[in-house]
């Protein structure tokens, strides 16, 4: 037993680097190969000569959790991967501090003032089909719930494409919220736990529609050479998604993470992010491949940040007991 | 004496390591928490409607995979020149231990919207009803559960048939009991202990079930205690109200499982397939019945595996896949191997007592050890592994040592499945050698020279068994895993959160090959030794009668 503690300790001491300049918390795909992340860690370690360590964790919602354990024993200086219906709680429970960065640069439909946190990509939420099966798409939310097409979306719970269609109901049909549920549970084929097994079982061909990105069409034209798959636009608008970063409260190097943040929106890496992590960027003239342009160009609707805090809990609620 | 009090601390210290691991879960959540629990919950119709799916969907799983298994199993000890027998067992356990997500894809491919058998599926289903198929739901949860652990089940029954003595048959053929009287006297007999035991089994995996329910449940409505737990930690951070999901889930799954168990009466018997022979006569239509029976279990347990081929045909890999794939399965073997080889020493160690007071025949005592040494199995995995993360967090770099929590996470979680196995041929021997070894007053040494190979055979397999089980972990690695270790079940969930689905498949079949791969060399290893031992127990007899 010893002996493979010391085995495994020599292994782990092998591949984890020394304490570095700048550690950045973040999720999995983001630093997976084929993810921004080896791309964006060369790049802005050439501009700084600084060593940047990222630390992957499951999801967006995971580098919450584990800054509350953490507090003030946290190693990170940047946290990387949130999203705008996370800010509020983040900020509440005082585990960022302002980031001091002009945000002139941000596209305007952002409309970006937030003082603690950096948007680096968005999307919007939206229904992805396959052209050669679906021929007249749905044109409306309401037309999509009010139709018989069968639908695989997300566990609000556990997803953040399942928490922005709840959002997005919501703002649709306000106090009317219920019946829609109980109307879209009638052709639902499943609710699944992640973004990723609903949408092979979309690729399978066991849905109409799948609850995914308007972005998702731009991968499978650029990667895989597939034109078939269109995200559908709907007329009363869609709910985005703003992948957020900001510098931990208890950054050692709170002057270097700033300079991450702004690099983060300088033109350098937004047109890194969108063919990695296959979201649109932030500011505006950014060479994209062609695929881009064809993206459904929706309009924004939805809750802000503190809305979304204070109402999340019961519109769960309202949706576990009436989407079956 | 010495020796024997060091020993004896080992075995203590073997019980005290599984339990600092659970308790200091617990600690770290409702040290973190610091609110106690949220009894509020208690008068939620939404807390009764879980725990009320949650039972429901495992009765009838465990009685499901229970009822099926019974005949086939029936057939397998029936016709004893079945062809690819000793295949189709080890299937069965490939069955049992393949990775959820790849048991899941399989059945989409084959029965979900578009699968292979859904048009046949529906046009079966017109001739009686206006509704069509629909896998989503209450029905795919069953499919999924019955899958995975019917095998299973059939495997344990058909031994348990084998242990019928010979000559309960023939005194069955003299008394000329009727094919159902047979059943219910001879059969029944030796099967109804495994089969409480069986069910109880399945109740629990099935009462704890994760990723089915999530993948195949169809909505809010297929929630089970498990996922809730999942989400108010993970999604809410709601600690009082994850420690109380916990709490229910672990008196209902235990204490049902305890209750049933307790007394120690019920237990899997060891096995000595090699020593009865005897089988009744069929007649042909019986034979026909059971040989069908048998190459449509084939059929119904090959066809996931086989759907999941055309997916694999669409992939090209390129190189830097290949070596990601190649490495992180490196990773998960090496991983699992430590794991596997710790559970198996712990198991041995925690063993000890129970074996000491099965000798002196304390029954309640050998009940309480055991309950002890398997509690992991009722434990929700989600509070151990969250529980021991938030506890440890604070005070070691888990960058840097997460990963050697998830080989003693898992092997916590696989110390069940060994004690399970190993049990009844460590008690066999003790049975049949202890008061020999005592009274020859052997060494520990000697001892374990005799004892070594009559449990090889049983130690190897159970190996294989707790290493497939560790290595389709993607729970613990998603906690204490760092991106330096990337094990091949997560590297499938990279690809698939990706859009790289095709890249998923190839690495899922790879992570199939594998399971696949150290299931049969296992067995084979110690069918090999079964095969020359026989060989020795024939030539016994003879001896004996030349001295006569």
């Amino acid at each position: 037993m010893n002996k493979l503690f010391s085995l495994l300790a020599a292994c782990g001491l092998a591949t984890s680097a020394h304490a570095a300049d700048l550690t950045v918390y973040t999720y999995d795909s983001f630093v997976s190969e084929w993810g921004p992340g080896p791309q964006l860690e060369a790049a802005f370690e050439e501009s700084c000569q600084c060593d940047v360590k990222f630390i992957a964790v499951d999801d967006g919602v995971s580098i919450l959790n584990r800054l509350r354990i953490e507090k003030d024993k946290t190693k990170a200086d940047v946290l990387l991967g949130l999203d705008d219906s996370l800010t509020e709680v983040t900020r509440r429970e005082s585990l960022v501090q302002p980031h001091g960065i002009t945000l002139d640069g941000l596209k305007p439909e952002l409309q970006w003032q937030d003082q603690d946190f950096i948007p680096y990509d968005y999307g919007f939420f939206s229904f992805v089909y396959n052209t050669n099966k679906v021929k007249q798409p749905v044109t409306s939310l309401k037309a999509l719930i009010d139709s018989g097409a069968s639908i695989i979306y997300q566990d609000p719970r556990t997803s953040t494409p399942g928490q922005g269609l709840m959002l997005w109901v919501k703002s649709v049909y306000g106090d009317d919220s219920a019946n829609a549920w109980k109307q879209l549970a009638s052709h639902t084929v499943t609710v699944t736990k992640g973004w990723w097994e609903a949408y092979s079982m979309f690729l399978e061909g066991d849905a109409d529609y799948v609850l995914s990105y308007n972005t998702s069409p731009a991968y499978h034209a650029v990667t895989e050479e597939k034109q078939q798959y269109r995200a559908a636009a709907f007329s009363e608008g869609h709910v985005a998604q703003i992948e957020v970063a900001a510098i931990s409260k208890y950054a050692k190097n709170p002057k270097l993470a700033k300079q991450f943040l702004s690099f983060l929106i300088s033109p350098q890496a937004q047109s890194i992010i969108p063919t990695t992590n296959w979201m649109l960027p932030v500011i505006d003239n950014i060479e994209l491949p062609e695929a881009f342009d064809e993206l459904i160009q929706p309009k924004r609707i939805g809750f802000t940040p503190k809305q979304i805090a204070k109402q999340r809990k019961s519109w769960i609620r309202e949706w576990r007991s009436t989407a079956n | 004496m010495a020796l024997y009090c060091q020993l004896m601390r080992l075995y203590l210290l073997a019980y005290a390591a599984i339990f600092s691991l659970t308790i200091l879960s617990f600690y770290g959540l409702i040290n973190f928490g610091d609110e106690g629990l949220d009894t509020a919950l208690l008068q939620d119709s939404y807390f009764y409607a879980i725990l009320g799916f949650t039972l429901k969907q495992a009765l009838l799983s465990a009685l499901l995979s229970v009822g099926i298994a019974i005949p086939i199993a029936r057939s397998l000890y029936f016709l004893p020149t079945l062809r690819f027998k000793k295949m189709f067992l080890t299937f069965c356990l490939l069955c049992f231990v393949t990775p959820t997500l790849i048991v899941i894809t399989g059945l989409v491919a084959l029965l979900g919207r578009s699968g292979f058998l859904t048009p046949s599926l529906n046009s079966v289903l017109n001739n009686f009803t206006d509704s069509t198929w629909n896998l989503y739901g209450f029905s795919g949860i069953l499919i999924a559960h019955v899958f995975m652990n019917m095998p299973l089940a059939v495997r344990i029954i058909y031994l348990q048939l084998q242990t019928i003595p010979d000559n309960s048959w023939k005194l069955a053929s003299q008394l000329k009991l009727s094919r159902r009287q047979c059943f219910s006297i001879v059969e029944w007999a030796v099967l109804k202990n495994s089969s409480i035991l069986l069910f109880c089994f399945i109740f629990v995996l099935c009462f704890n079930s994760f990723a089915v329910v999530l993948a195949l449940g169809g909505g809010p409505q297929s929630t089970t205690l498990e996922v809730a737990i999942y989400q108010a930690l993970k999604y809410d951070f709601n600690i009082p109200e994850a420690l109380t999901l916990a709490w229910t889930q672990l008196i209902v799954a235990g204490g049902l499982y305890w209750l049933i168990t307790r007394g120690g009466g019920v237990s899997w018997q060891s096995i000595e397939s090699s020593q009865y022979n005897w089988r009744p006569n069929l007649n042909v239509n019986t034979r026909f019945w059971f040989t069908s029976l048998y190459g449509f279990s084939w059929l119904i347990l090959l066809l996931p595996y086989l759907s999941l081929l055309p997916g694999l045909f669409d992939s090209e890999l390129s190189s830097k896949d290949l070596k990601a794939i190649g490495r992180s399965a490196l990773i998960s073997i090496g991983l699992a191997a430590t794991s596997a080889s710790l559970a198996m020493a712990l198991a041995f160690a925690l063993l000890r007592p129970i074996r000491q007071a099965a000798l002196k025949a304390h029954s309640k005592r050998v009940w309480l050890y055991e309950s002890l040494a398997t509690h992991s199995l009722v434990a929700p995995a989600m509070v151990l592994s969250v529980g021991l993360f938030v506890y440890l967090l604070p005070r070691i770099d888990l960058d840097r040592w997460g990963i050697i929590f998830v080989v003693l996470l898992n092997t916590a979680l696989v110390i069940p499945f060994a004690v399970q196995k190993l049990k009844p041929r460590l008690l066999q021997f003790d049975q049949q050698y202890d008061r020999l070894a005592c009274s020859l007053k052997l060494t520990q040494h000697a001892r374990w020279k005799i004892e070594w190979p009559f449990i090889k055979e049983i130690y190897l397999a159970t190996m294989g068994l707790v290493l497939v089980l560790a290595m389709g972990d993607v729970a613990i690695f998603s906690i204490f895993g760092t991106t330096d270790w990337t094990t091949l079940p997560w590297l499938i969930y990279g690809y698939a959160s990706s859009y790289r689905i095709t890249e998923a498949s190839a690495a899922s079949f790879l992570l199939l090959m594998l399971c696949a791969f150290f299931l049969f060399f296992l067995e084979k290893l110690s069918a090999h030794k079964v095969a020359r031992k026989r060989l020795i127990d024939h030539s016994q007899p003879y001896k004996g009668e030349t001295h006569a």
